[in-house]
């Protein structure tokens, strides 16, 4: 951080910039959608929601769609994966907020770990570029730095961006970023001292206004031993079964994988169904009915506590990181207001 | 009014009627209250009462009375429930339907002047809030404080509440509150049927098309207690699992149809959804024709027949035979 080279481009020229990529690129930018930011295909002339809080929706269906098909199959019709859509151009995700970003570098080990490779995901990833957009207003709701986050994490993102105003501050974080900006080098400017000490006092700031900590460091051990304690009577009592926490979290990553047959195929030669992956939900009782008609986790109580197990106590195991990252959108879309901070705040407390 | 409810509920404890309240507790967030599930009586204390305990509590009730949980011969527990007159229209519904034993249900009915929509006060970025007679004084990160009229900030179902205490109850508490006709609360639904078919369709694909499929509409919803729905279902499978506006629309469809007759316009989908889907524009509909076919209200009366569970030999029949 301390030798990081920063380059100074103008809001303005970003746009011009991204123009140009068009043709290298399928380019993601927050964009306001029915009051709300959500990451959308950028469009000439469109202008990028720059002081959107975060998304409502998390970034990670860029690379994690919530719906697509793996492959086509028929009688006699060949055997046909699906191309992703990009057309073999690359992917840039541009303005991830930072908590976002590390989701990315979160999915990263599940899909592209050392056990497993989806080649689905991979295949976005690879080409892929995250341009992260550090935070300058974090909502009430936010607790990032509970989680070894703040507002300039660099975790997942190959560039990050500082909105100074005007003017927007980058500074490349991975090799992949250094030979973007080198690339694009005639857009920016070389940062003045000044510059850079707008954005520490930018940051400095930003992270003051993230007032909700907790103190999970233990979490996973406390986790440990507690599959069958007391507290997991209580926690699920409100919660209505719905997928909003799941699809809203960033790092959650289940999917589920069916056959879609369509029976108005016209010849044998057309294919008669596809194979799609939709994400899943471990809140659903869907998520385990075993075809015999039992069912390992029959009620709310055990749901919950695979979500909370799976992100604080499995995933620390397998991947040795908390699969959280404390954006807050599960606390903020819960129709009952479960507050996951509230959870975790009880198990910790409870001997 | 929190502590008459505090009071009731204390002695319901005390004269061992109840095992288990369900109530409202202050929620994280502001302008939240969240749901709460009281064993201990000194619990009771942590009860709040407020614009803005949203959440319909009936939804929790047939929870308790799954037959398959526990033992034949368990003993059913007996559960006290603060109730709004829109969640004692879904209570009233439960008990009709079977899914919950009224004995068992201790009703403790509320004159409620109507929720607050937090989507109305969008603008300001909400750090604190308090509700202060027919105010609420909220305050921004910068500490600025706004303070806003109730009135304008109330959810469209309850701006024109019809029902503002519920019918069924054991005991009820507050002050009457003023309630609309039937006539202002249709004004919206009549508005919308002016509109061409193709601009009503329009209007339906542009909404179905914002749902990602989270079921939080079904799941907050107390009408939606099937033990698995037919979304769900896999033998057979009427439905696929996208979120392709095919498969929205038949699940949104097939979902909202079931309401039909059964519907109290509570809005708790419409509160729960997180896209902001206009829901109750077609819940609606429904609720205005099972009205005027069948001149049914649902979840005012314990006595009068479902019309979509009734059979009468001079029904019309035509549908059927002659499609």
């Amino acid at each position: 951080m301390e030798n990081k080279i920063f380059k100074l481009i103008k809001k303005k020229e970003i746009l011009k910039l991204l123009e140009s990529l068009t043709k290298e690129y399928n380019i993601f930018v927050p964009i306001e959608d029915n009051g709300d930011a959500r990451f959308s295909e950028f469009k000439s002339g469109q202008d990028i929601y720059w002081d959107y809080r975060n998304t409502k929706i998390s970034p990670k269906e860029i690379l994690f769609p919530q719906a697509e098909t793996l492959f086509c199959f028929g009688p006699e019709a060949e055997v046909k994966s699906e191309e992703p859509a990009s057309g073999g151009k690359g992917y840039l995700i541009f303005g991830i907020r930072p908590c976002d970003a590390k989701a990315i570098s979160l999915l990263d080990k599940v899909f592209g770990g050392e056990d497993f490779e989806d080649p689905y995901y991979l295949e976005r990833r690879k080409k892929t570029t995250v341009i992260s957009l550090a935070c300058n207003k974090p909502q009430i709701d936010c607790f990032c730095t509970s989680l070894n986050g703040k507002p300039d994490n660099e975790e997942g993102a190959d560039v990050i961006l500082f909105d100074l105003g005007e003017d927007i501050l980058a500074g490349a974080v991975t090799k992949k970023g250094e030979k973007f900006i080198e690339k694009q080098n005639k857009w920016f400017e070389d940062a003045g001292q000044s510059d850079v000490a707008k954005k520490d006092k930018i940051m400095d700031l930003s992270l003051k206004k993230i007032k909700s900590q907790i103190d999970i460091q233990n979490i996973k051990e406390r986790l440990d031993n507690d599959f069958t304690a007391s507290f997991w009577d209580e926690i699920h009592q409100k919660c209505l079964g719905c997928g909003i926490c799941t699809y809203f979290c960033p790092t959650c990553h289940c999917f589920d994988i069916t056959d879609e047959i369509n029976p108005k195929a016209a010849d044998s030669k057309t294919p008669k169904g596809k194979r799609v992956r939709c994400w899943d939900s471990c809140m659903y009782p869907l998520f385990t009915l075993h075809a015999s008609g039992h069912n390992p986790r029959p009620t709310y109580k055990e749901r919950m506590r695979q979500r909370i197990m799976h992100k604080f106590n499995y995933c620390p195991e397998n991947y040795s990181e908390i699969f959280c990252v404390g954006c807050g959108r599960c606390v903020r879309n819960c129709p009952v207001n479960i507050d996951l901070r509230e959870m975790l705040i009880s198990i910790e407390s409870t001997k | 009014m929190i502590e008459k409810i505090k009071e009731t509920v204390k002695k319901l404890f005390k004269e061992n009627k109840i095992d288990i309240f369900i109530g409202y507790n202050e929620g994280t967030l502001p302008l939240r209250s969240t749901p709460c599930f009281i064993t201990k009586p000194e619990d009771i204390e942590k009860l709040v009462w407020n614009s803005y305990c949203s959440n319909n509590l009936a939804v929790y009730l047939p929870r308790f009375f799954v037959p398959q949980q526990g033992a034949k011969d368990a003993k059913l527990p007996r559960i006290g429930i603060l109730a709004k007159g829109c969640d004692g229209r879904s209570i009233v519904g439960l008990i009709k339907e079977h899914q919950i034993p009224r004995e068992n249900i201790y009703i403790i009915g509320i004159h409620c002047g109507g929720m607050i929509d937090t989507k109305k006060i969008k603008k300001v970025d909400i750090v604190a809030a308090e509700e202060k007679n027919d105010k609420v004084l909220v305050e921004d990160e910068d500490k600025r404080k706004v303070e806003l009229k109730k009135e304008e900030l109330l959810a469209d179902m309850c701006k024109t509440c019809q029902y503002t205490a519920p019918v069924v109850y054991d005991i009820l508490l507050g002050k009457e509150k003023q309630k609309t006709s039937k006539e202002d609360r249709e004004a919206f639904i009549k508005e919308f049927e002016k509109k061409p078919l193709e601009e009503r369709w329009k209007y339906f694909q542009e909404q179905i098309s914002k749902c990602i499929r989270c079921n939080a509409c079904r799941q907050a919803c107390p009408n939606c207690y099937c033990k698995e729905c037919f979304a769900d279902q896999t033998k057979p499978k009427w439905i696929g699992p996208t979120n392709d506006i095919s498969d929205v629309m038949f699940y949104q469809i097939g979902r909202i149809f079931h309401q039909a007759g059964r519907c109290v316009d509570c809005g708790a989908c419409v509160r729960a959804c997180p896209m902001d889907v206009d829901l109750r524009v077609f819940t609606y509909k429904l609720i205005k024709d099972v009205k005027e076919f069948f001149e049914y209200e649902a979840g005012v009366s314990l006595e009068e027949n479902p019309p979509l569970a009734t059979f009468k030999q001079d029904d019309k029949q035509e549908f059927i035979t002659e499609p």
